[in-house]
């Protein structure tokens, strides 16, 4: 077998390995100074204020175009979801409604395990 | 022409196959990457058993004959879905717990609607965390409550302990979690009080986008997302890789947004004047003073954790009130410490053998 050392794909894995960190390194030291937070400061509070003007801004033309709106669409998404969680709720229900006039026997639904596990001794199989 | 030290000629043949070989494969699994979707993520059979606007709280079905006597709540942090703790089958975290004979329930949480930027807090540490002890203790049965709190999901369950230090909590385990604040060094950075304006930007947006917050991860190991990109293609030919990359990635994409008022206490209260390492913190007026905890205490914390380093989570176990108390340092990163490969054969072992003696 060839030297690993002369591999080509563990010296390209290597040397993508030590790119990342050298990458990573400096631009976490430069992340470190006063002045970036000043100006990653100064940027983003300046775009999250665009930003939200152009929300607003897209709400506005998406309700004249008789449109519904990304926030509008996720509250649907939500409602839907919880629609779908209310009726997983009712299927759990009804399955164990169905269990229990088959095999009633502790009035709770499906039996659940005693709670009387003891951790394993030493060297004991777990 | 002779060959250079170290290197087979003989072998040059197999590398040129090998390489040509897998050249053929990454185009072939690229095209499948691109065509299909993910494993699915979260699939451990569970019952949704409260639902109350970014809370959920789940009950996972026991997969034990014999199950311990004290329920676990895991607490998830805010920014993140609980599905890191359950991956998919083998590597899964829950999974692990169910089998090994716990009762395993999880606080998770959605992102919080625009209505809801006016949760403080308050809202999560007197009223969430309460709410779901309560549920568990009824779903249960039980009154003693263990709790498992990951990364902020950590200093959540901190404060709830130290201010219902009474109540049933019977066992704390925490992961990765950040008491000094001023010891996250870029984050600290980041929200300087000179620069950062808080309030304007909670006022202006409401709820903190969770592009915002996963940008914000991002810049602490700025080109790692691109060179993980690179390390895919080189590895996409391995399934098992692309598996990985895939559960991972997509957790990393999805990042919570973090209800207005919470984060600005967040930002006020820890990140600017360090209240929970000064021991200052309250919470809706309630001290919430960490030497005030008594019970059994476990801190796992990873040597490579690039987002709680040692140094922001290493007072926790000096501080905290118990004397049945552990801190143990795993190999590994702030996730790979809980998740993946790397935590089945670490973690969750040792947290298995500190939980189970202490859950009769």
């Amino acid at each position: 077998m060839a030297d690993k050392g002369n591999d080509p794909a563990v010296i390209w894995q290597a040397m993508i390995g030590e790119m990342e960190k050298g990458f990573n390194s400096f631009a976490t030291q430069a992340m470190a100074s006063p002045e970036f937070s000043r100006v990653m400061n100064q940027v983003g509070g300046v775009s999250a204020g665009a930003q939200k003007q152009l929300g607003e801004l897209m709400e506005k033309y998406l309700l004249a175009m008789n449109l519904p709106s990304r926030a509008q669409m996720v509250g649907m998404a939500e409602r839907i979801q919880s629609i779908e969680g209310q009726l997983n709720e009712i299927k759990a229900l009804l399955q164990q409604v169905h269990h229990n006039s088959l095999a009633p026997e502790d009035g709770y639904g499906t039996p659940r395990p005693p709670r009387t596990k003891r951790p394993p001794s030493e060297g004991e199989p777990k | 022409m002779n060959a250079p030290a170290g290197l087979d000629l003989a072998s040059i043949p197999e590398r040129i196959q090998s390489e040509v070989q897998r050249a053929i494969q990454r185009s072939i699994k690229g095209v499948e990457y691109i065509a299909s979707s993910g494993p699915s993520l979260g699939s451990t059979p569970k019952d949704i058993l409260a639902v109350r606007g970014t809370m959920n709280l789940y009950h996972y079905r026991p997969m034990a004959d014999e199950i311990y006597r004290v329920p676990i709540l895991i607490v998830m942090a805010t920014t993140n879905r609980g599905y890191i703790l359950d991956l998919v089958p083998g590597q899964s975290f829950v999974e692990f717990l169910l089998k090994r004979g716990y009762d395993v329930y999880m606080l998770d949480w959605t992102a919080p609607k625009p209505e809801e930027k006016s949760l403080g807090m308050e809202d999560y540490v007197l009223d969430f965390i309460p709410d779901c002890i309560r549920r568990v203790q009824q779903d249960s049965g039980e009154t003693d409550v263990s709790i498992i709190g990951y990364c902020f999901g950590g200093v959540l369950s901190l404060l709830y302990g130290s201010i219902f230090h009474d109540g049933p909590m019977k066992n704390l385990i925490c992961f990765t979690t950040p008491i000094d604040f001023r010891e996250m060094k870029l984050f600290s950075n980041f929200s300087d009080r000179r620069y950062f304006d808080v309030d304007r930007l909670v006022d202006s947006v409401g709820n903190v986008p969770g592009d915002m917050i996963m940008a914000s991860f991002d810049m602490l190991r700025p080109a790692s997302r691109a060179f993980s990109q690179v390390q895919l293609w080189d590895n996409i030919w391995n399934d098992e890789y692309v598996k990985g990359y895939r559960m991972m990635d997509r957790w990393g994409s999805d990042t919570l947004p973090l209800a207005g008022e919470y984060f600005r206490a967040i930002t006020k209260d820890l990140m600017w004047d360090n209240k929970l390492y000064n021991d200052t913190m309250s919470v809706g007026g309630r001290a919430a003073d960490i030497s005030k905890i008594t019970v059994p205490m476990l801190h796992a914390v990873a040597e490579h954790d690039h987002i709680v380093p040692y140094e922001a989570a290493k007072h926790l176990i000096t501080k905290i009130g118990s004397t049945d108390k552990e801190e143990v340092m795993l190999k590994g990163g702030h996730v790979s410490l809980v998740a993946g490969a790397n935590a089945v054969k670490r973690l969750w072992p040792k947290l298995d053998n500190w939980l189970g003696k202490r859950s009769t």
